[in-house]
């Protein structure tokens, strides 16, 4: 058995190979001496480096091909794709570095699958808080069909919460990144609101249902619960390896359980690298009005254009 | 949902008129999930008019009516009509655009060209649409190389510089086909353009008006024109002449250029059989055979151009529209508006206080009020990549209180951003303003102290607006 005095040397000496590699002589010292002082500030030392963020490193940027025949030209390439290109070496041989990028952004992408939106940003913003069906995560992922569906307890609050039959009703939903809804919600809500202004709209901010466990369909149920005209709808997007914070809004004008998907109409792709949240916003506030005034959502509006 | 718009181009040149009709057709280039983006996918040209020579009153003086006169006759032959067409530009370039009556001329051709029709001139932008009309541009782009056009006409050489799509400088030359023009029959000088008077003072070369002359005595003449041309791209020995036949600028950047193009009336004549050396009753197309000999045709790759002599009209009718789409905000009763002065908030004015905003754009409105009028002016800002909230509304409190004597006037305000932001920021500005107060706010636009701008009526159910951002320069 080796005792935990050796143990610690031992890290220490390979740490300060790591660090060093000409400097085993200096390692062999601390083995000789094992001063707890001194063998305690190479361990902090060497702990307290901080690793650089990878997945602040822009990918559009980051150009990896050692000796490139066109250098200007491929990144002038990939400014235009998202798409992870000029990595050098591909296939089972990506460099670490591509490597450890993938499964960041892996990582990022699961979390916002299975991470909540906190409760203080609900608070923050007012929201009434609902859930549908599912229990957990796993079950909302495993069971489409309970994440468009609420038990009688949510249908009250909803029934209570919402009074009269707004002409416009908002909602809120985790769907599959909760991220998303983090990074945008603030944004856009003010957004869409001053846009409706303009064509005399509103939309009552403290009537905001937020979905937890939330699937697309889940607007039909409460199309029919509060009778609004129109019901918009933000809700995060699947993650993917481009961003994690892709939200989407979903409109219908008076929306039914059992409604053919194409009476939806959707605006994707909103986050910092796509739609600005903000100027979404102001497009969904003009959208709503021209549904209003048509009385028309999603293919059937498009063909009245 | 594509849809057409018809764009009218006109160049009145030192030596040629001429005018085209080009169909541009607009389609939704982003998925269905996304908020559309409407770009200009497919520009054909329906007509091209015959070209005929500069209609001249005197020396000075452009005969306007014989424009009108050949521009109805050309509609006609083309069989669309004046109230069709959506946007255009008219552009006089080279000499022309330095004659007296080049401003009235422009006021002259605005009720002729259509309903909505822009004027431009200035060498730079003549430079940049005769490069892109002579297909210059878009070799860079498919050969990802750099590629520089000249465009030889009349009175000028017109370079542009394009590396892989990207426009990188322009320049100017007085060198042109017509500095000298010669009497077809007699073969006397009639004309010598006053650069080239110097440079025969300085040479002492026996030419002057009225002389009978050959190609050999002008061979000396050519000789320095072609070296200076040469010089434009870095080749050659620099002529002493060099400074003299510049007309605003040269080239910054000479080093690195593979392709060269050329287009203009001179580029017609690289190839055409030399029975008589004066049949247009000029030095063209000696100038032409002059320039195949020289050191751009044997040092640099010479690209076949898609428009010679049309270069400049194909560009003003097809390549000067550009389209700001979906995420715009503007009262209709603010359009169309035409010759507006851009006014750019530089990005420290831009990112600075309420206080800082406002007060540039009251000081930047000062620079253009002439004897106390006040002129209508574009406020262009770069705008935030992802901005929030606060950051829009804040520019619009700003923007609005920094008009505040436009809006006492009830002048309209024209807001070009160069990011996507002009959905919220229009709808931010509105709520700042008065009632249904005519406002126009674009993006995608990208405009520079010193540029005009001109917007069109809407296309596509309202969607669309046609913007032409231009340089007029007459000096």
């Amino acid at each position: 058995m080796v005792d935990k005095q050796e143990m610690k040397a031992m890290i220490v000496s390979i740490l300060e190979e790591m660090t060093d590699p000409s400097s085993t002589e200096s390692a062999t010292k601390v083995v000789e001496k094992p001063i707890n002082k001194q063998e305690e500030a190479t361990v902090k030392e060497a702990t307290e480096e901080v690793l650089e963020d990878i997945t602040q490193i822009d990918i559009r940027k980051q150009f990896l091909v050692p000796h490139p025949a066109d250098r200007e030209g491929y990144l002038k390439m990939k400014a235009k794709t998202p798409a992870r290109l000029g990595l050098w070496r591909s296939g089972p041989r990506y460099k670490t570095q591509s490597m450890l990028r993938f499964r960041a952004d892996h990582a990022a992408a699961q979390d916002a699958v299975f991470s909540y939106v906190s409760k203080d940003l609900i608070e923050e913003m007012d929201f009434i808080e609902v859930a549908t069906k599912c229990k957990d995560k796993d079950e909302y992922v495993t069971r489409p069909d309970l994440g468009r569906q609420f038990d009688d307890e949510n249908i009250a609050t909803i029934q209570q919460q919402i009074k009269g039959t707004p002409q416009i009703q908002v909602i809120v939903g985790d769907g599959l990144s909760s991220a998303a809804i983090e990074a945008n919600i603030k944004e856009i809500l003010p957004s869409i609101k001053q846009g409706l202004k303009m064509f005399d709209l509103d939309y009552d901010e403290k009537a905001v249902l937020f979905i937890k466990h939330a699937r697309v369909p889940a607007m039909d149920k409460i199309g029919e619960l509060t009778k609004a005209e129109i019901v918009c709808y933000l809700i995060g997007e699947r993650p993917g390896l481009v961003t994690a914070e892709s939200m989407s809004a979903y409109l219908a004008y008076r929306p039914i359980v059992g409604m053919p998907e194409a009476r939806r109409t959707v605006i994707s792709n909103i986050h910092s690298g796509g739609t600005p949240a903000v100027e979404a916003g102001a497009y969904i506030a003009e959208l709503v009005s021209k549904m209003l005034q048509h009385k028309k959502s999603g293919i059937d509006l498009k063909e009245v254009e | 949902m594509a849809e057409t718009m018809l764009s009218v181009g006109i160049d009145l040149g030192t030596s040629t008129t001429q005018m085209v009709i080009s169909k541009l057709t607009l389609s939704n280039m982003a998925s269905a999930f996304t908020i559309p983006r409407i770009e200009i996918t497919a520009k054909e040209i329906l007509f091209r008019s015959e070209i005929i020579f500069t209609p001249l009153k005197a020396q000075n003086e452009i005969d306007i009516e014989k424009i009108q006169h050949f521009l109805d006759q050309q509609y006609r032959l083309s069989g669309v009509q004046r109230a069709e067409i959506n946007i255009g530009a008219v552009i006089i370039t080279g000499e022309t655009a330095r004659k007296e009556n080049a401003r009235s001329v422009l006021q002259g051709m605005s009720g002729y060209a259509g309903d909505f029709v822009v004027a431009t001139a200035g060498p730079d932008l003549e430079s940049i649409i005769a490069g892109k009309g002579a297909g210059a541009q878009e070799y860079s782009k498919q050969q990802h190389t750099s590629v520089v056009n000249f465009d030889i006409g009349g009175g000028t050489t017109n370079i542009a510089l394009f590396h892989d799509e990207d426009l990188l400088d322009t320049a100017c030359f007085d060198i042109g086909g017509r500095l000298i023009r010669i009497e077809q029959q007699t073969q006397k000088i009639i004309y010598i353009a006053p650069k080239l008077e110097q440079v025969i003072v300085q040479e002492q070369l026996s030419l002057r008006i009225g002389q009978v002359v050959s190609p050999a005595d002008l061979k000396p003449l050519l000789k320095i024109l072609v070296a200076v041309l040469e010089n434009a791209v870095g080749l050659g020995e620099k002529n002493p002449y060099y400074e003299l036949f510049i007309t605003n600028k040269g080239l910054k950047l000479p080093a690195n250029i593979v392709c060269v193009s050329f287009s203009g009336g001179v580029a017609d004549c690289f190839y055409k059989e030399l029975t008589d050396p004066f049949l247009y009753g000029d030095i063209g197309l000696l100038l032409g055979k002059e320039l195949c000999q020289s050191k751009l045709f044997r040092e640099k790759k010479v690209i076949v151009s898609k428009e010679t002599i049309r270069a400049t009209v194909v560009g003003a009718g097809s390549h000067t529209t550009k389209v700001s789409g979906s995420t715009i905000t503007y009262t209709a009763a603010a359009l169309p508006l035409k010759n507006l002065p851009v006014l750019k908030l530089s990005k420290s004015e831009e990112t600075g206080t309420q206080e800082i905003i406002c007060q540039a754009i009251k000081e930047k409105q000062q620079w253009f009020e002439v004897n106390q009028e006040s002129q209508m002016i574009a406020l262009g800002i770069e705008g935030y990549a992802n901005p929030t909230y606060q950051q829009i509304a804040h520019l619009a409190t700003a923007i609005v209180s920094g008009f505040s004597a436009a809006i006492a006037r009830c002048d309209p305000l024209a807001i070009i951003v160069h990011l996507d932001n002009a959905k919220a920021l229009g709808q931010a500005i509105f709520s700042r303003l008065p009632l249904d107060y005519p406002f126009v706010c674009l993006d995608g636009i990208q405009v520079e102290n010193g540029d005009y701008i001109d917007i069109g009526m809407p296309l596509i159910q309202g969607s669309v607006l046609p913007v032409v951002v231009k340089t007029l320069v007459f000096e």
